[in-house]
């Protein structure tokens, strides 16, 4: 920005305007500035003043730029920057072009301010040693690294250098308003970074943290909001009155309804309102919107609290040092409470309270309630639950990261190598046990629940038809990919082998989103462990090759659990066997289907209706269920779900019609 | 089996897996409405006949089971098919 020191008569214009400085040398204007719009300012140490010929919207009216009844000390303004009203001073700042700065109390910056960068965030366990380095550039999965792998000391010392070093070299002498941001009727701002395009309202006090922002996506901090280090991804909206200290908010997240966290990390698309969040993992898509719901000390991911959820992570002897593991997709029902340590399997469902320890990872899609005080489980229910299928449909879609730079690299598949592999290892014991257990007993204890012996088998039967779906279904879908290459079906069948890409393909892990196999992760510890990864950006990059070989992976996978399952390779098929595969796929799709169906019905049955038609004669009743809640035939969801059991019988004549006609 | 024998046995199940009186149990009487059956209860009791008639159902068959009569209908028809 080119500027001139200010002559005398501009001197002594400012001067009448009621503005003063400590020393007008250190003072310097654009040429083009317009000096009348610099009033009763007061100036102290090192000021740059850009052009200030335009105008800005401020709360629906247009208002020049210039400076207006504030202190500036040892700043750069940009051009086209409207000041006005600063309670004490807006103190070592470099504001860019285009910038709003009104009604607010303070804006100050230390010479020494890391702006969030660097503060240690307790999550997963309260009592700390799983400390995250809260950092301009987290991710879920950096953010995982961090906290979960601390059984590798040197690995975790050697992430936490590289962070280090990332973060010194981002470090700046002077907080930063970026262009076209807008901050107004706040209330003290110190150490603060603003990026552009960022919009700060009525926030209460902002202390050392960030606002990353963008044109695509800009963030919002909104009224009554009180922050303490924090770092606010592209896209986030905090207001409402939350209280947040010491807490990173992801991309595209939502805080508010005077929500409340510390020591939290909330990444990708996850929403908190009115309730509580202490030492809390929350991965992508984490939700809790009801009031008297406290997540605390646990891991979360595509995680649904209902109200009043709870979980204790202390039990008065060595303080709170408990921990939970929620894996992705598990709903808490209202008032529900889990006693920590706990780990809940994916896609699950608790209800009721529990004050047993649960570990259940092998038993994903279950329910896990209460009877009589007593926690119970009934393995794999939710697979043929509406609700599962409705939520992976909706996570995709309801993506609202708009920034260029998805931080959080996220697979959304519900059924995938970590969760059918859990299946396949629940469906073993649930066999095993159904061998050993006397007809007598009535309940089995597994992993900490109550598990009815009557339904071993039931469970058993329920994850082998989401197994053979999932496990036929990639077949058939690899080998029509491959005969519309070739209708010859020995060159067909041969594309369907593993190219042995991973040493152990059935094991894998989930990185708060990313499903990857343990392999993979494996190597890149193994990198930043022994040095072969020496910044922070070749981390995120290794985690970005991960996500990229996911199918390939995934195919590995296939291959090697469906040779296990069915004793045949996928590329030693005949088509004899291919035809079983496709009439497997079908027979347990079409089940599966029937009882998700069934399941959406129910929303229709007499259950239903109580509480409509009130006090109104009895055919009212369905009348009054009718307007409001639509029929089962209109529905939107059964008519969908009607359509995909019909589209389960189409593919199935195209598959067999595909591979009788494929030459031998 | 004979169709009132099915019956006892239906009625039998049901009133130990839900804890009722198996006398007051009527063929009319709707799983989840009348006698508080929910969907986590309707699988134990899917579980239960199962076993009781040792035989293997199917899901979406007998989760469309709605009453008492209905269940004596289902598992008659499968016992002596």
């Amino acid at each position: 920005m080119s500027s001139l020191s200010l002559s005398s008569s501009q001197i002594q214009q400012l001067a009448s305007q009621g503005c003063t400085a400590a020393d007008w040398e250190n003072i310097s204007v654009h040429p083009s500035t317009d000096l009348s719009r610099i009033r009763n300012v007061n100036f102290t140490g090192n000021v740059a003043i850009g052009a200030n010929n335009g105008a800005t919207d401020v709360d629906g009216v247009e208002l020049p730029c210039g400076m207006y009844n504030a202190t500036i000390a040892n700043c750069i303004i940009g051009n086209n920057v409207r000041i006005a009203n600063i309670g004490s001073a807006i103190s070592n700042y470099h504001i860019g072009d285009d910038v709003l700065i009104e009604d607010v109390a303070s804006l100050t910056a230390g010479t020494d301010a890391s702006f969030g960068n660097g503060v240690e965030l307790d999550v997963v366990n309260e009592g700390g040693g799983r400390g995250t380095l809260l950092f301009n550039n987290l991710s879920a999965q950096t953010a995982y690294l961090q906290a979960l792998l601390r059984h590798d000391e040197q690995f975790t010392k050697n992430l936490f250098s590289l962070i280090k070093k990332k973060i010194v070299a981002a470090k700046t002498t002077n907080g930063i308003v970026e262009s076209r941001s807008r901050i107004a009727h706040c209330g003290s701002i110190h150490n603060v970074n603003v990026m552009s395009h960022a919009s700060i309202h009525g926030a209460l006090f902002l202390e050392n943290g960030t606002v990353l922002s963008c044109n695509e996506h800009p963030t919002e901090i909104g009224e009554g909001v009180h922050a303490k280090s924090f770092v606010l991804a592209e896209g986030a909206r905090v207001d409402g009155g939350a209280m947040l200290d010491k807490v990173y908010v992801g991309q595209g997240a939502k805080i508010g309804k005077q929500y409340s966290a510390e020591n939290s990390l909330f990444f990708a698309n996850c929403e908190g309102f009115h309730g509580e969040a202490v030492s809390l993992f929350a991965g992508p898509y984490t939700v809790t919107h009801h009031k008297s719901t406290l997540l605390i000390a646990g891991l979360f991911s595509f995680y649904n609290a209902g109200s009043g959820s709870n979980q204790s992570n202390h039990m008065y002897k060595l303080g709170p040092v408990h921990q939970g593991i929620f894996e992705r997709g598990c709903k808490t029902g209202s008032f529900s409470y889990v006693l920590l340590e706990s780990r809940v399997g994916a896609f699950s469902v608790v209800i009721g309270k529990h004050f047993t320890n649960m570990n259940v990872p092998n038993l994903p899609f279950s329910y896990i309630h209460e009877e009589g005080g007593e926690s119970k489980i009934i393995p794999g229910m939710n697979l043929f639950s509406v609700g599962t299928v409705r939520d992976g449909e909706k996570w995709p879609k309801r993506d609202n990261r708009k920034a260029a730079d998805k931080r959080d690299l996220i697979i959304f598949d519900v059924f995938s190598p970590y969760t059918v592999e859990k299946m396949r290892r629940g469906r073993n014991e649930l066999l095993a046990l159904s061998e050993s257990v006397p007809k007598e007993k009535t309940f089995v204890n597994y992993g900490g629940l109550q598990l009815n012996r009557l339904l071993l088998r039931k469970g058993a039967k329920y994850y082998t038809m989401a197994i053979s779906r999932y496990l036929n279904d990639k077949v058939c879908l690899r080998l029509r990919e491959s005969l519309a290459q070739s209708k010859n079906w020995k060159d067909a069948a041969a594309k369907l082998g593993s190219k042995k890409l991973l040493m152990q393909p059935k094991s894998w892990t989930d990185l708060a989103g990313l499903l990857a196999a343990n392999e993979r992760v494996a190597s890149l510890v193994a990198c930043v462990r022994n040095g072969d990864i020496s910044s922070y950006d070749q981390v995120v990059q290794a985690l970005e090759r991960i996500q990229g070989a996911y199918c390939d992976d995934e195919w590995e996978y296939v291959c090697e659990a469906f040779a296990e399952e069915y004793t045949i390779e996928p590329s030693a098929m005949t088509k004899e066997h291919a035809l079983k595969a496709i009439e497997a796929w079908k027979n347990a799709a079409v089940s599966l289907h029937s009882m998700i169906l069934e399941d959406s019905k129910r929303e229709f049955g007499d259950f239903a209706k109580i509480g409509f038609g009130l006090d109104q004669a009895e055919e009212n009743i369905q009348r009054d269920f009718d307007a409001v809640r639509g029929t089962i035939e209109t529905n939107s969801v059964v008519q969908k779900l009607t359509n995909e059991g019909k589209a389960i019988e189409q593919r199935f004549v195209e598959f067999k019609k595909l591979v009788e006609e494929s030459a031998e | 089996m004979t169709r009132d024998e099915v019956s006892q046995q239906v009625k039998k199940i049901t009133a130990r897996e839900l804890n009722l009186n198996a006398d007051n149990i009527k063929e009319s009487d709707q799983f989840a409405v009348e006698l508080g059956a929910d969907s986590l209860k309707s699988i134990e009791l899917v579980a239960a006949f199962e076993e009781e008639f040792n035989l293997s159902v199917n899901e979406e068959e007998a989760l469309k089971v709605q009453s008492i009569g209905g269940a004596i209908d289902f598992f008659t028809k499968l016992l002596n098919k």
